[in-house]
């Protein structure tokens, strides 16, 4: 089994199908056509339903999901690392939120 | 293929239903004891208690008599007994609803007061029952099934697996003739380009773009951090970051077919020819349901990741998850467990499949975990402030 699945090849975050740990080497599938996704070695825990990084993404870029955005980077966020609210924020709402 | 059917109630004025209930309807929050004392006397009567219904005034007013009305006309129920403190609203509610053909009985509070009402009102239910027992399922077209669905306390699992599972459901009861409806107006943010561009009328877009800027506008007027309220706690918990993550999924169960009716508030479903339609609804489970089954839903899909545990008085509550946490930890709300899709142990069509074959059984009577369980949550959406 996967540990975390790809929703588009554009993607630059995966989502963990299981609990992942700090320094597990993890690998992907894309859901587009199952096949295989990058490996990436994980640098913080991971639950199950939260995303990892599968780039470098940093400070003011977008986050891609789905093949589309889903926010930006509050902060440079390193591959492997779990992205969530703490390193991005929505587009959409909460522009007065401190960026 | 053979045609599936389901074996419902068809009721006065063709539609078709999937229970079959006695409501206790009140008008107003004055009225709920009087109602739920007749529903506690009376096996086969469902009271459905709300807060509202005094001096409410305008646009706030027509949605609450909608909501009520539209509840007591639903094809899951059978007759219905509308109590109400003044007699002309109490009318008004029961006039719509006798509209459909079915019995409707209004005993006013003013000028008899609880005990005399909660007599009368029981003798009638009584009768009520006994009829509706007499009605028979029988077998119709898949065509006749009006439901809806809504996802709530979402997390990334149901993005990824529940939801396209069930659009993969909502894509064949639709082949099929079924009419589905969706809304969750606020939740679509980050998606909304998208459920447009599966619009082809242009003026039914328009209308569609109209609804969602103002709902949008509204809230953002508010100029309050939305983290918490959208996307919820519990979606955080589940993984989700930001609106536009939670609204990306949440499509994922609107299947693929062409988007073909947008309703207001106070719209009422057109009859005729199987359609998605988009309702303006809150995001809020109750609130969303509650109306749904208000425009005639007869039956609700609800998917969720960290474990929504809502129901409806009248109307069965089908909750499918992909969250193997959630699927354990919470298995007595669980109907369709589809956390192997998750997993990719089994393929979409196998998990649809299976979320279609339970809407057939459902439809034709077993009952979902949230009925089982007393889930009765009656929320009519409330516009703004009382006179």
């Amino acid at each position: 089994m996967p540990h975390f699945l790809i929703h588009n090849k554009n993607d630059n975050v995966g989502v963990a199908i299981t609990d992942i740990k700090a320094g597990e080497e993890v690998e992907g599938v894309y859901l587009e056509d199952l096949s295989q996704g990058p490996k990436v070695k994980a640098l913080n825990d991971i639950p199950l339903g939260h995303k990892i990084a599968l780039k470098d993404i940093k400070q003011g870029e977008i986050v891609i999901k789905y093949g589309r955005p889903i926010g930006k980077a509050t902060k440079d966020i390193k591959i492997g690392e779990h992205v969530h609210i703490h390193n991005i924020i929505s587009n959409r709402w909460g522009k007065w939120r401190s960026q | 293929m053979e045609k599936p059917v389901i074996k419902g109630y068809i009721r006065e004025n063709g539609s078709v239903g999937v229970r079959n209930y006695v409501a206790i309807i009140p008008v107003d929050d004055l009225s709920n004891t009087a109602a739920i004392a007749v529903s506690k006397l009376i096996r086969g009567t469902v009271a459905i208690p709300h807060p509202y219904g005094r001096l409410q005034f305008g646009k706030d007013l027509d949605l609450l008599f909608h909501i009520l009305s539209g509840t007591g006309a639903n094809p899951n129920v059978a007759s219905a007994i509308v109590i109400g403190i003044e007699e002309n609203w109490a009318n008004k509610v029961a006039d719509k609803i006798a509209e459909t053909g079915k019995r409707v009985e209004v005993f006013p509070i003013e000028g008899n007061g609880d005990l005399k009402v909660i007599e009368n009102a029981s003798r009638k239910a009584k009768e009520m029952v006994q009829e509706a027992s007499e009605k028979q399922r029988t077998e119709v077209d898949l065509s006749s099934l009006v439901m809806s669905i809504k996802c709530g306390e979402s997390d990334t699992t149901s993005g990824l697996a529940s939801n396209p599972a069930t659009g993969y459901a909502v894509d064949k009861l639709i082949d099929y003739g079924a009419t589905v409806m969706f809304g969750e107006t606020s939740e679509l943010t980050g998606a909304e380009d998208i459920v447009a561009s599966r619009i082809s009328d242009q003026a039914l877009r328009d209308k569609f773009m109209k609804i969602y800027s103002e709902y949008v506008n509204f809230i953002e007027s508010q100029g309050v951090d939305l983290l918490g309220s959208q996307p919820t706690e519990g979606n955080i918990k589940g993984g989700l970051s930001t609106i536009e993550e939670k609204a990306l999924g949440n499509i994922q169960k609107l299947g693929t077919k062409p988007i073909t009716c947008v309703l207001d508030y106070l719209d009422p479903l057109p009859k005729g020819s199987s359609r998605l339609c988009f309702v303006n609804t809150s995001s809020a489970a109750a609130e969303a349901v509650t109306l749904f089954a208000a425009k005639g839903s007869v039956l609700h899909l609800f998917t969720t990741g960290q474990g929504n545990v809502v129901g409806h008085p009248l109307i069965p509550v089908v909750k499918i998850s992909a969250n193997p946490k959630t699927v354990e930890t919470m298995n007595e709300h669980i109907d369709v467990d589809v956390s192997d899709l998750l997993q990719l142990k089994v393929s979409l069509k196998e998990a649809g499949e299976r979320i279609f074959n339970y809407t057939i059984r459902v439809a034709n009577g077993r009952l979902t975990a949230a009925e089982v369980l007393q889930h009765d949550e009656f929320s009519p959406i409330k516009l703004y402030i009382s006179a």
